[in-house]
């Protein structure tokens, strides 16, 4: 097919071709070459200006000193500056202070959203409502395995939770086990027999869930005496907890319920200080501190207002 | 078309009429990229962080995975889960207060290969090992959305129903120990043993708990420049 | 009197045809795993379809499978038309062709089985790494020779960028893929953490820059002048943008690398010299498009040179883009987050993808002598083509800017202002707009696949006196 439009480009092929394919002489656009001679211009002053060239040991700086870490530790600087007021404060003050200062305590629970949601709600779920069936404790309710004062819940943070309820499976006969469980449900209505109440007891049930059921905040123990279970209250789970225990070693089908550790040089800390040591006696120098104490105060202050905090 | 007298095309002319020099010529051209790039990275002291600051001890504290450890690093990489998660925290003040200390590259200098990761479908888990207890690792990867409604991983029972090949794992290590990394004997002897009986969702979570763990980084210190 | 030699056409056939195949396949699987990042339970609880098996199979798909035969096609095909020789081996020739489509089942059985090396574009384990080197070099040298051979006296610049391709595709591969085998199915890579964290990524890009790059302009100078029928608008400025490009895009690789662990120096290497290939790049772009200069109006009615021309407006949008996102300030924001996913797309569908199909609609019909069964259908796919990518790409631009900006988005305290998880919830619409998106393009692949082979039917059940000219020389 001829082609009758006129190339406005016209200008002579180089004399070449293939497959019926010419090329023209045309130069490129005068500002493609300006705009490459300005391109290799760019490398070469991006390369004076910052780190870029390998050398024999070491590499070239660049003259404006950039590096990334430097950069960071000036946004690092920025952001401090900017969080100083509040945080410096929070930092000087221990919790309860917080707790009674209204605009402190707005702060401290308004910018914990995402410290809570980044670390604590992949177990307790967001505003402190764990998925249905996953198994953590509600921390929005007024339910407290080792207590709800901010201070425990300091402590709590920082050194982790591993609760142990020995395996009961060798220890009980299978009705004593039925009648347990017939305890449990029945307390959590307060109607518990004489005679459940006497197995509690003997059985030494008692020893680690108090005289009243209620649990022993030193241990962690469970409150059976009400409707909040830590595990579930259907019978069946029930006895399952009854003769698996919780973090029972030996026992495959034990119940798993691990916190982990946020800071355990704080933990050390706080250990020390309840016996009046000196807590450079109790460091072992490996204590990791995956949140700082200040960021632990702020979330414990989170978590405590989230519900029932003591 | 009036001759040329510039050097340039003349070259140009020679190469467009002689294609083992066209192919000569290519190829050196696209040499010097990745040699410039490439090689000084093996004989710059200033590429891993334990070369430049010897006296910073915390820095020796990267050591090779376990084999139950690098068992589960073939699960993850098997699995494709650098697809979704980076491993690699950027010096930037979010990323420190999500992530934790950036990353160094002394940190990653046994990953045959790497794990940095290209993207953030999830979060980054450069620092992951010790957060979560295992027992949730095992029911996240199990099910992800029974304990992150949000997340759009899938799931991944499978991993319950196999164990690590001890034997294979013996000559992982070996293989590694040829690529420099520094198994001792008695570890490579006692692989089979050490993953004797684990499932792979043990092996998955043995790995996901080393991460970002083996250096205690002292506060107030700069590792990098 | 001259005896008469005919082309090779015939393999170059069997490549054409399977490269429409594999750019169904490899879409569809894109539209499967995009959705299952939409829809999660699309994952089936199944290890060999789950995410995580089946995204490699999709890059390799339509990289290598798609990409590889289409690249294969045109190399073949143009470098026996502008030499006027045919290819110097049939046999090597088709050794290439079955040993690739070899290697495109290995990576369909082994990669859903997780059998991995996990590199990105180079996940497949070490017996298919020796067997794409074999078959990689198989087709390189077959070009060389049959270019040695030429019966004109200069090399058409198509080729140049075929050859340049060929071999830093070698280099790449062959350095990259260096392991040490354990079993039959599993290696380590003999590179460990920063040092091959480089190495991946100066394969990663050059994979993009010569394989997807220099490969497609190669295709780019033969198909857009031969279908505009008009000459290509400069010489001078190929000469100028190829060596341009073949010596800087080497160098870009450290861009996928800025603010990590990789030292400053690298990092700016990267940034610097990827800004510089902007202009090299549209070196390209502009060669192509004022070659229809004077000839616009051919895009009403000439729905093939379409796609051309509009994949040069994206290839020219992408490598603008590109270096942008590789400077260290934008990929700050952009690293990791979905505008990584959205650049790639509108580098693969918008320029890659759509100059593969212009130029195997013009070789379907060249080689069969025939016009497409359906020109109607043709514009169909194109439009389909185009949306579905603008589609695609703006979905994973907002959703990767938001992704970006949210995790470093602080409230007027100083604090995070978002959770992660929070930035996951709001990507849900735009990973289904992307679905969406990579669908109408996979179902314009459908559709072409569709046409070209009736078109092939009719045209073998018919000889026309056509496709016996246009095999000879």
């Amino acid at each position: 097919m001829a082609d009758n439009n006129k190339n406005p480009h016209d200008c002579p092929d180089t004399g070449h071709e293939w497959d019926g394919i010419r090329e023209l002489t045309n130069p490129p656009p005068r500002w493609w070459t300006i705009a490459l001679y300005l391109s290799g211009l760019l490398v070469l002053v991006y390369f004076i200006l910052y780190p870029s060239l390998p050398l024999v040991t070491g590499n070239t700086k660049g003259v404006l000193g950039w590096t990334q870490i430097n950069e960071y530790k000036e946004d690092m600087e920025k952001i401090e500056a900017k969080r100083a007021p509040f945080e410096d404060r929070i930092e000087a003050m221990s919790a309860a202070e917080v707790l009674e200062d209204d605009e402190l305590l707005r702060y401290a629970v308004g910018s914990s959203k995402v410290l809570y949601g980044d670390n604590c709600a992949a177990c307790h779920g967001v505003g402190g409502y764990p998925q249905p069936g996953s198994g953590y404790p509600i921390l929005a309710d007024d339910d407290w395995l080792y207590g709800g004062t901010v201070e425990k819940i300091i402590e709590t943070l920082a050194k982790g939770r591993q609760g142990m309820m020995p395996a009961h499976a060798e220890l009980l006969s299978e009705a004593e086990v039925d009648e347990l469980v017939q305890f449990v449900v029945n307390n959590s209505n307060g109607e518990a027999t004489e005679a459940q109440w006497k197995l509690y007891n003997e059985k030494g049930c008692v020893a680690c869930h108090g005289a009243d059921a209620k649990g022993i905040q030193q241990l962690g123990s469970a409150n059976l005496a009400d409707k909040v279970w830590r595990f579930s209250g259907e019978p069946d789970e029930i006895r399952h907890t009854i003769l698996h225990g919780v973090n029972a070693a030996n026992d495959p089908q034990t119940r798993i319920a691990v916190m982990p550790a946020w800071n355990e040089k704080l933990a050390v800390r706080l250990e020390a200080e309840e016996y009046g040591d000196d807590p450079e006696e109790y460091y072992e120098g490996d204590e990791t501190e995956r949140l700082s104490e200040t960021e632990i105060k702020k979330l414990a202050i989170y978590v405590h207002q989230l519900g029932g905090g003591e | 078309m009036a001759k040329k007298s510039n050097k340039r095309i003349s070259f140009q002319e020679w190469v467009e009429q002689n294609v083992w020099g066209l192919v000569l010529a290519t190829a050196l051209v696209v040499s010097v990229g990745g040699i410039v790039e490439i090689v000084p990275l093996f004989y710059l002291e200033n590429t891993f962080e334990d070369d430049v600051y010897p006296e910073y001890e915390e820095l020796q504290g990267v050591r090779p995975y376990t084999a139950l450890e690098l068992a589960g690093r073939d699960i993850y990489q098997r699995e494709g889960c650098y697809l979704c998660h980076s491993q690699m925290v950027r010096p930037f003040r979010d990323e420190k207060d999500r992530y934790g200390h950036y990353s160094l590259a002394v940190e990653s200098k046994y990953d045959h290969p790497f794990q940095w990761g290209s993207k953030r479908t999830g979060p980054d888990l450069a620092r992951v090992g010790g957060k979560y207890s295992d027992a949730w690792h095992i029911q996240h990867l199990r099910d992800p959305r029974s304990v992150v409604p949000e997340s759009v991983m899938p799931r991944y029972p499978w991993l319950d129903e196999s164990t690590i090949d001890g034997e294979g794992m013996e000559k992982r290590l070996k293989a590694m120990k040829v690529l420099g990394v520094p198994y001792s004997d008695e570890e490579i002897l006692g692989a089979a043993e050490a993953v004797e009986g684990k499932t792979e969702m043990q092996a998955l979570v043995a790995y996901l708990q080393v991460l970002g763990t083996m250096i205690q980084f002292e506060p107030g210190r700069d590792y990098r420049e | 009197m001259q005896a008469k030699q005919q082309y090779n056409f015939e393999v170059v056939k069997w490549f054409a045809y399977m490269a429409c195949v594999y750019l169904v396949a490899g879409t569809g699987m894109g539209v499967f795993i995009a959705s299952q990042l939409a829809w999660p339970d699309l994952n089936f609880d199944n290890p060999y379809i789950s995410f995580g098996r089946l995204r490699p199979l999709h890059t390799n798909t339509v990289i290598f499978a798609f990409g590889g035969s289409t690249l294969m096609a045109t190399a073949f095909y143009v470098v026996q038309r502008t030499s006027g020789v045919r290819l110097w081996s049939d046999k090597l020739a088709w050794f290439t062709f079955w040993g690739w489509n070899l290697i495109i089942l290995g990576a369909i059985i082994t990669l859903p089985l997780g059998l991995t090396q996990s590199k990105e574009y180079a996940e497949l384990e070490w017996p298919l790494d020796i067997l794409i080197a074999v078959v990689w070099i198989s087709y390189m040298f077959n070009f060389i020779m049959t270019l040695s051979v030429r019966k004109v006296s200069h090399i058409y610049v198509a080729n140049w960028f075929f050859l340049a391709m060929m071999i830093m595709i070698t280099y790449l591969h062959v350095v990259n893929s260096l392991s040490i085998p354990v079993s039959m199915w599993k290696s380590y890579s003999i590179f460990s953490g920063v040092q091959d964290a480089m190495i991946q990524w100066w394969w990663g890009h050059n994979a993009v820059g010569f394989f997807l790059t220099a490969g497609f302009l190669g295709i780019m100078y033969y198909f857009v002048p031969k279908q505009a029928n008009r000459p290509v608008y400069s010489y001078r400025l190929s000469v100028i943008h190829f060596w341009a490009l073949v010596f800087g895009y080497v160098w870009l690789g450290a861009h996928h690398l800025q603010y990590t662990a990789l030292p400053d120096w690298t990092g700016s290497l990267g940034a610097a010299i990827s800004l510089a290939m902007i202009i090299p790049s549209w070196g390209g772009a502009l060669n192509g498009m004022f070659t229809l200069s004077g000839a616009w109006d051919k895009l009403r009615t000439d729905y093939i040179l379409r796609f051309l021309i509009v994949s040069l407006a994206f290839y020219a949008m992408s490598t603008f883009e590109g270096p942008v996102m590789a400077s260290k300030t934008v990929n700050a924001l952009s690293h990791y987050t979905d505008w990584t996913i959205g650049h790639v797309h509108s580098g693969a569908l918008g320029w890659v993808a759509m100059v593969s199909v212009g130029a195997l609609y013009h070789m379907v019909e060249r080689m069969w002598g025939t016009t497409m069964y359906s020109v109607k259908l043709v514009n169909l796919h194109f439009w389909m083509a185009t949306i579905g990518t603008a589609i695609y790409i703006t979905a994973m631009w907002v959703s990767g800017i938001m992704q970006g900006l949210m995790w470093r988005a602080y409230d007027e305290y100083g604090n995070l202002a978002y959770t992660f998880v929070e930035s996951v919830a709001q990507m849900h619409p735009y990973y289904a707009m992307r679905a969406i998106g990579g669908l109408i393009f996979f179902l314009g692949a459908v559709i072409m696949l569709f046409n070209v082979t009736v078109t092939i039917r009719r045209a073998i059940a018919k000889p026309s006196a056509e496709m016996a000219t246009a095999a000879n020389i």
